[in-house]
């Protein structure tokens, strides 16, 4: 964190003397220095909640028995900074530069946990930009491609497992695997839809298949697994399906994304549930539909992630408005936990199924108009 | 008051005296003492470096911003892990080597150079470095305004940490080196897992890796990083009471990868020549 582990190195050394040399000046608008902090174990007390944009500096001091931290967060949770390590007794400055106007929030986190003790706070007019919009852009792409390329490489590690348990024929471990491993799939489907003939190959349903297409990839595994029986072709399925995952990881690696494409992926992942998951017909053999479920709201807020700092530049309402329906889908779905997953589908009552469909629909709709927000 | 600073006193000290005291005790156990001359040039370099920024960031109103720092921060950290792990394999080679210097042949096995171990203590002790030298002028402030306590703990802290390396630096000497040897490896392995997922999450703090609020578990009820098995745990393993699935699977795969490579023949092929009789 903050400075916690920074490491030194004589390149990191000349680094950080050059930024702090040019970076320096404090330019708190705040008149009358430092806006003081005094933390205790259950109180966070700010001198002032308002302040000019620019460079912001609190000092917080800690008058609690446990070590505690500060953050100064953006909508979203984005840390914008922390200090942290504050012992008791100790006083610790904390410079932060908040460039854009907005509402933002303090945080003391007495005891280092949890979320902390949250206050309201705002900041007024503007500052020069160290980053125009398009780095904005640029940024949010790049940052979303990190994002695939973790999650890839998970799909290709817990497939590879997947598929070493399918062709041991230990059936129940193999379905053990079968939920947790598509949720790296799931997460970024709209990227690997956008390779032609992987993605039914991997994730193609029974019922969809066209005439003289092979029924293979994850679900027809999940068919051997749950109601036939494991055939003489399951493990030549399996080895198929690390193969395609394979080349579907490699590409999905190099691929170059637009900011539209984000936007757009983040709305696809919303009607895959819609027609998927809601429906049950995803998972039609192993009613694991809300893993899937989850999966899919996880990457679909992930483009949103990306972007978010373009959003709230240009239409911070309707970052709200998204924030708002993703929280009020996922309490529906943490309804519907059990242990380290989720119910069965086929657990779900009519009213239930009827909720989480007008959840995502209302979640949808904001979601839709967020390419629009992004092209302008 | 005291207690929590000198836990975090132990937590900062505890990594870099960890990383340096086995350095120390691999050159002593092969018999380079001469390459010790390189190892306290590096530790000092570190404190004097770590001393002056700490200084600069602390007394005049220049700063890094928050995104800088963390950038700086967990990058020089998956520096750290790639020298460590260079360290884990290096001594592996030379350990090897030691089997050859037993039979006449004199070793090849400074071959990774002075400058590697000078670079070495310097990263083990400068990763810390900076934010120790934030906290001690914190705490040096706090002291000119009223209370020491602070000062005091942290102070006892790194004394502590400063003893437990000590402690293990004797401990180690005394393993025949086929044994100290895979102690220490196996030990460095889940140091530098420790570091790799510190450094990601520093990277995802500052918004450059995503995932910061997905947790693979958050264990600040039962093991809090502010009791002192927790700061202990964090001080050796950089254990991380809220860590992310990111950092998890960082840590999983790393000792996944290393442990099986550095545990493989040559571990098992130095031991009978070492020590001896075991065929």
């Amino acid at each position: 964190m903050t400075l916690r582990k920074t490491p030194l190195a004589a390149a990191g050394l000349a680094a950080l003397l050059v930024l702090s040399a040019c970076s320096g000046g404090d330019q708190n608008a705040a008149a009358g220095g430092p806006i003081t902090v005094e933390a205790t174990d259950s109180a966070c007390t700010v001198s002032a909640t308002t302040a000019n944009a620019g460079n912001v500096t609190f000092e917080v001091t800690n008058k609690g028995t446990k070590v505690t931290e500060f953050y100064l967060y953006a909508e979203g949770d984005r840390i914008m900074g922390e200090v942290e390590n504050i012992a008791p007794g100790l006083t610790r400055k904390l410079t932060v530069e908040v460039p854009d106007a907005g509402a933002y929030q303090t945080a003391c986190k007495p005891g280092m946990t949890g979320d902390g003790i949250r206050g309201a706070f705002t900041v007024t007019g503007g500052a020069a930009r160290q980053a125009d919009a398009n780095t904005k852009l640029g940024d949010a792409t790049k940052s979303y491609a990190t994002y695939v390329a973790s999650q890839s490489d998970a799909l290709l590690t817990e497939t590879r497992k997947f598929a070493d348990a399918v062709k041991s024929g230990n059936v129940d471990d193999a379905k053990a695997r079968y939920a947790p491993t598509r949720v790296y799939y799931e997460r970024i489907e709209p990227v690997a839809e956008k390779f032609g003939d992987l993605d039914p190959a991997i994730d193609v349903r029974e019922a969809d298949l066209e005439e003289g297409q092979q029924f293979t990839g994850f679900h027809r595994l999940e068919k051997d697994l749950w109601v036939t029986g494991l055939q003489d072709d399951t493990a030549q399925v399996a080895d198929k399906l690390v193969a395609d995952v394979t080349t579907l990881v490699t590409q999905a690696k190099a691929i170059q994304l637009t900011p539209l494409d984000l936007a757009n992926g983040a709305k696809e992942l919303l009607d895959e549930v819609a027609t998927g998951k809601i429906t049950g017909e995803e998972e039609i053999f192993s009613h694991t539909d809300l893993w899937d479920f989850q999966a899919n709201l996880d990457g679909s807020e992930a483009a949103i992630q990306a972007l978010r700092p373009v959003l709230a530049e240009r239409d911070p309402q309707l970052v709200s408005e998204v924030d708002a329906q993703f929280k009020n889908v996922q309490t529906l779905l943490d309804a519907q936990r059990a242990g380290d997953g989720f119910k069965y589908y086929t657990e779900l009552s009519q009213d239930q199924i009827r909720e989480f469909a007008s959840a995502v629909d209302a979640l949808s709709e904001p979601l839709s108009r967020t390419a629009e927000v992004v092209a302008q | 008051m005291l207690f929590s600073s000198l836990l975090i006193g132990l937590r900062e000290g505890l990594e870099a005296a960890l990383v340096v005291s086995i350095l120390v005790a691999f050159l002593v156990k092969t018999g380079r003492r001469s390459a010790l001359r390189w190892v306290w040039p590096g530790i000092a370099a570190a404190v004097i470096l770590s001393i002056g920024v700490g200084a600069i960031l602390t007394f005049t109103t220049a700063q890094l911003s928050f995104e800088q720092q963390e950038l700086l921060g967990g990058s020089l950290s998956i520096v750290a892990v790639g020298f460590v792990t260079a360290m884990i394999f290096w001594m592996r080679k030379a350990s090897k080597s030691i089997a050859a210097e037993l039979r006449g042949k004199m070793d090849e096995a400074l071959a990774v150079g002075p400058l590697a171990v000078l670079l070495l203590s310097f990263l083990a002790v400068g990763r810390e470095g900076l934010e120790t030298a934030v906290f001690f002028y914190a705490a040096v402030q706090t002291a000119q305004g009223g209370t020491t306590q602070p000062l005091i703990g942290f102070a006892v802290g790194i004394a502590i940490a400063v003893a437990i390396a000590y402690g293990l630096y004797r401990g180690a000497i005394r393993f025949d080196l086929g044994k100290f040897f895979t102690i220490t490896g196996v030990l460095l392995v889940f140091v530098a897992a420790g570091v790799l997922g510190y450094g990601l999450h520093d990277l995802q703090e500052a918004g450059f890796l995503p995932g910061l609020h997905t947790l693979a578990f958050d264990a600040s009820a039962a093991i809090p990083e502010t009791s002192w098995y927790g700061a202990l745990l964090k001080g050796v393993f950089n254990y991380s009471q809220q860590t992310t699935v990111l950092q998890a699977i960082a840590w999983i795969a790393y000792v996944v990868i290393v442990l099986p490579l550095f545990l493989r023949r040559p571990a098992d092929r130095t031991t009978p020549v070492v020590a001896g009789s075991k065929e």
